[in-house]
């Protein structure tokens, strides 16, 4: 086989077994997200450092509040009982808003021009025994 | 000669800009951080598999100087820089190391290094682990629409390889 025809094969190859592991990697993420609890906290980080956390199981009414980035800007974040999501944002791209409502662990909300993320994880029940160390609305 | 291959290069470059514009104007098709079409690209490929990387690095930094200077988003030129030069980098070796017979491979090389360069620079500006959940998206999004471009470059090269 010509050398050429042959780096091409095998590079053709790396990139359907990176493709593979991607689908298995997906489908664990998928399974693991669904599998857990239905309670989730969700955590909020801005730069790098956690904002608030917040059970939402024990979100009873849909409420708003607004986090100022640190370079001017905001993100309106909107809590529901078991959801949350970006409601407005004046960032350039609006990806956050566009990704809707998260309501389980599988993807992150990231406003990345306001350096802002919002994760959801699965409570702990010493967390959720104890009553939440902040609230903000 | 040599004004003829100026003029040619200014014209990619000026293509490249027109491209890029109107696909900043399109939603992105799934709302996650660093999912884009890259339709720009092409015009990188084209000038890799027709010039050398030299010129098809000229190409690409004429395009991102003017688009910064046009569309002005400073924070988003940071982030996709750093994709950006990945994504170059990696597609001037592979051309290289395939002698430019295969676009198709090349841009699904830059796409995957160009994804994995956002998720860095994401990584280090949020510094929040939980973001890596996005990898195995963003690297399936950059094969993609890697395949994608490459096509498109495949096509046009058959008429541009006659015409130049």
């Amino acid at each position: 086989m010509n050398p050429l025809v042959k780096r091409a094969c095998l590079m053709a190859g790396g990139i359907l077994m990176i493709l593979t592991f991607c689908i298995l990697a997906l489908l664990i993420q998928h399974r693991s997200s669904q599998n857990a609890s239905a309670a989730y906290t969700a955590f909020i980080y801005q730069d790098g450092s956690l904002l608030q956390s917040i059970p939402l199981n024990q979100i009873t009414e849909t409420c708003r509040f607004t986090v100022n980035a640190a370079h001017g800007g905001y993100n309106i974040i909107e809590v529901s009982p078991g959801g949350i999501a970006i409601a407005e944002a004046d960032c350039p791209d609006q990806i956050c808003v566009r990704q809707g409502q998260i309501t389980d662990s599988l993807l992150p909300i990231t406003c990345l021009p306001h350096r802002l993320v919002i994760e959801l994880r699965p409570s702990t029940p010493a967390a959720s025994a104890s009553a939440p160390d902040a609230v903000a609305y | 000669m040599h004004t003829r291959k100026l003029t040619v290069l200014a014209l990619f470059a000026a293509l490249a800009l027109a491209i890029y514009s109107v696909e900043s104007l399109l939603p992105p098709p799934i709302p996650l951080p660093g999912i884009k079409l890259g339709l720009a690209n092409i015009i990188t490929l084209l000038v890799l598999h027709l010039y050398s990387a030299r010129d098809a690095a000229v190409v690409l930094l004429a395009r991102v100087l003017l688009s910064g200077l046009l569309f002005g988003q400073a924070m988003s030129l940071l982030y996709s820089l750093c994709g950006g030069l990945l994504c170059f980098v990696a597609m001037a070796l592979a051309s290289r190391m395939l002698h430019r017979h295969f676009p198709e491979l090349t841009s699904i090389l830059g796409g995957i290094f160009h994804n994995m360069g956002q998720l860095l620079i994401a990584l280090l500006l949020t510094s929040v682990p939980g973001v890596l959940a996005y990898l195995p998206y963003l690297l399936i999004s950059g094969i993609l629409t890697g395949l994608f471009t490459g096509l498109c470059a495949r096509f046009a090269l058959r008429y541009l390889s006659r015409l130049l």
